[in-house]
């Protein structure tokens, strides 16, 4: 246990790296350090891209599934690893 | 009017009856009959007659259906597959208002002495503020209501958490996260590391600086350098110093390094740190000794095991695979015949069974500063080992060989055995190896002959700190010493054919590059050197000075890539690159300027050259 709580403290004080969220199936944000209102904008936003990766990917071949997806953009990227129980949302800004 | 109550359902209180041993004895009869069949779908095909008007158009369908039914088998319009509708965890979608909190008013009471909220005034008022009371509350009772459920929620969220947090599934997946974090601000180091090729991002803005810089570079003649790119070390290990390392012989991107506080005599533990490349900030295993690391070595047949040396002369075997800390399965400290003193170089090797010849057994073989080489295997609760040789002292066996009168006296009182410093082995012979001593002696053994050696080469007097074969060319090898010289040397020949010399400090470590026959790396306390024998043979080719402070104590070549790994007495192993680093494959060479070893009157008119034949096969043969 400890050592989660230290990897999420040295992932978080990683260059760039502007807010970690931990979503449960149901979409409620379940850990953040971003604000209220920025942190259940992206759980909702995502939670339906990830509904919808995950669908894309098992219908083109029942038998995959989706581990990992990065939304690199302009200004960050969003960095999501789904799981059957929560999802982990990481935003960086990697040019910092 | 007929009173229906479909939904009505009376309690009935079900009678149990009494289940006898009789009643199960009894024979039941069960009968079984179909249902009858239920018709989902039923369209009746219709007729048309042959004379009416839409028969045509009617015909021309029914062929083309005719038709599509044929061709359905490999057609690309029909599409046979299975697809699975995933439907997402149902969510329990709820309102929450804040509660309406009722504040009395404070105000001016009325003639009747009531505490009057200003807008209950008439009784038809009251009426009206009652009902809206009522409304209230029961919106307030609702609220606090859902408010519970929300807090029984967030509740549930928590214990969510700590499960979530507790599972591997979460552990690794947090794995993956830094490692792609890292990967996005280490990206341009690792690429060069893994020599991709470098693409202009059209997107990025272009920094004023970078401009000048790229034109400079475009401009100046391509000479040899080392560029950092990037260093291991984190708060664990730093203060301590480097002592060595070690590439797993499986997985090239993993990487051993010990550390160890030399330098005061009382005995501080040490640290085994177990970095990976997708991983700079923090290592993947770190495993901590009782003492000093002195040395470490990865195992080729089981490629799990590192074999770790340490500085009061114990040898243990880890398992890195496991995430356990206390993954040290195999010991030396309760052998009898284990090492007093540091252990200052291990090393697994492959030699063939001498029955089978078909599985290379391979063994641990350890030099230490007792003077003796052993070769280490598991018995049943921990490490034993043999001796291969004992490194004794010089001027004992000259007073053997001196007769017969000072034969009693051949052992002094005092340890008649010289530390070893490191040893080698023969890259393609695995029964043949060097060893370099305290003196300043390299004597060459024999895994069979375990009383002499085959071979002593003297050369430095001061102590051998490292001794290297060349892994390319089959019978040169290196040794480097504490007298600031670096002496290369031919396997039949006494005397060395070359030796280097560039600062007057004592040089640590020496290793021969992989991929290039002619370029060796040296550090000393001061500077990193690159030499490279096809160019010069007086001075080195790229020279990278410490930084400030810092003292560069080890060195390791990155194998299938020009990296070189240099570890400082700061804890801190820094990656560099090797640029622009021109080595021909030229098939003469010779020597410039004046060799550092003494030439006979009558050989002086000729030249030494090294012929080189092809890349693979190079021998390296003077002509006298």
């Amino acid at each position: 246990m400890a050592e989660v709580e230290e990897t999420l403290k040295r992932i978080q004080s990683q260059n760039g790296v502007q807010g970690i969220i931990i979503v449960n199936t149901e979409g409620i944000p379940i850990k953040t350090t971003l604000d209220n209102a920025s942190t259940v904008q992206y759980a909702g936003l995502i939670h339906q891209l990830v509904m919808k990766a995950r669908s894309t990917v098992r219908d083109i071949d029942p038998q995959n599934d989706l581990t990992f997806l990065r939304v690199r953009s302009k200004k960050n990227e969003i960095m999501i690893a789904p799981d059957k129980d929560y999802f982990l949302i990481v935003i960086q800004n990697p040019s910092d | 009017m007929p009173v229906n109550f479909p939904d009505v359902q009376g309690k009935r209180d079900t009678v149990k009856e009494q289940v006898t041993e009789d009643m199960l004895k009894e024979v039941i009869d069960l009968y079984i009959s179909e249902t009858d069949s239920i018709s989902l779908l039923d369209i009746p095909s219709t007729f048309v007659s042959v004379d009416a008007d839409d028969a045509e158009p009617i015909m021309e369908r029914n062929n083309q259906y005719a038709e599509a039914c044929r061709s359905r088998m490999d057609n690309d319009k029909y599409v046979d597959q299975s697809v699975q509708t995933l439907n997402g965890a149902t969510k329990n979608k709820q309102v929450q208002s804040d509660s309406i909190v009722m504040v009395d008013k404070v105000g001016s009471t009325d003639s009747t002495g009531n505490n009057a909220s200003g807008w209950v005034l008439s009784p038809v008022m009251s009426l009206l503020a009652c009902i809206i009371l009522l409304c209230f509350s029961s919106a307030s009772a609702a609220s606090s209501l859902k408010e519970v459920e929300a807090l029984g929620n967030s509740l549930n969220a928590e214990s969510d958490l700590q499960l979530i947090m507790l599972s591997e599934k979460f552990q690794h997946c947090l794995l993956v996260m830094e490692r792609s974090i890292l990967g996005n601000i280490f990206q341009p180091q690792l690429a060069a590391y893994r020599q991709l090729p470098v693409i202009e991002d059209p997107e990025s803005p272009v920094k004023p600086g970078m401009g000048e810089q790229r034109e400079e570079d475009a401009e100046s003649p391509r000479s040899p350098a080392v560029v950092r790119l990037w260093a291991f070390s984190c708060e664990l290990s730093r203060g301590s110093s480097v002592s060595s390392m070690a590439w797993n012989k499986k997985n090239p991107d993993l990487l051993a390094v010990g550390y160890g506080e030399f330098g005061s005599s009382n005995q501080k533990p040490g640290l085994v740190c177990c970095w990976s490349l997708k991983n700079p900030t923090w290592p993947e295993r770190v495993i901590r000794c009782d003492s000093a690391v002195t040395s470490l070595d990865f195992s080729s047949n089981n490629p799990s095991q590192l074999a770790v040396g340490m500085q009061d002369g114990s040898i243990a075997i880890y398992n890195v695979k496991s995430r356990d800390n206390k993954a040290c399965f195999i010991s030396s400290s309760g052998c009898p015949n284990r090492h007093l003193d540091p252990v200052w170089q291990l090393r697994w090797t492959q030699q063939e069974l001498s029955l089978t010849g078909e599985e290379k057994v391979e063994s641990l073989f350890s030099v230490a500063a007792d003077g003796r080489i052993s070769k280490w295997f598991v018995s049943n609760n921990g490490l034993d080992c043999i001796d291969l040789m004992k490194l004794k002292k010089s001027h004992n066996t000259k007073k053997k060989a001196g007769g017969t009168t000072t034969g009693k006296k051949t052992e002094s009182v005092l340890s008649a055995l010289t530390p070893g410093l490191c040893f080698d082995f023969h890259p393609t012979d695995a029964s043949v190896y060097l060893v370099g001593t305290w003196e300043g002696l390299i004597h060459k053994c024999s895994c069979s002959n375990s009383q002499q050696f085959l071979e002593t080469f003297k050369k430095h007097f001061c102590p051998v700190n490292h001794v290297t074969w060349s892994p390319l060319s089959p019978d040169v090898f290196l040794s480097c010493s504490a007298d600031w010289t670096i002496q290369l040397w031919k396997q039949d020949h006494h005397k060395p054919v070359l030796g280097f010399t560039s600062t007057q400090r004592t040089v640590c470590d020496i290793k021969w590059s992989p991929k290039w026959a002619t370029v060796f790396g040296a550090v000393n306390e001061g500077q990193l050197e690159i030499w490279d024998l096809n160019s010069s043979i007086l001075d080195p080719v790229i020279v990278q000075p410490a930084a400030a402070g810092v003292k560069m104590n080890s060195l390791l070549f990155a194998p299938q890539t020009d990296c070189v790994l240099v570890g400082d007495s700061d804890g801190q192993v820094t990656v560099y690159q090797l640029r622009n680093l021109c080595v021909g494959d030229s098939s003469q060479v010779t020597l410039k300027g004046k060799p550092y070893i003494f030439v006979p009157e009558q050989h002086q008119k000729r030249h030494y050259r090294p012929t080189w034949t092809t890349v693979e096969e190079i021998q390296y043969t003077f002509h006298f």
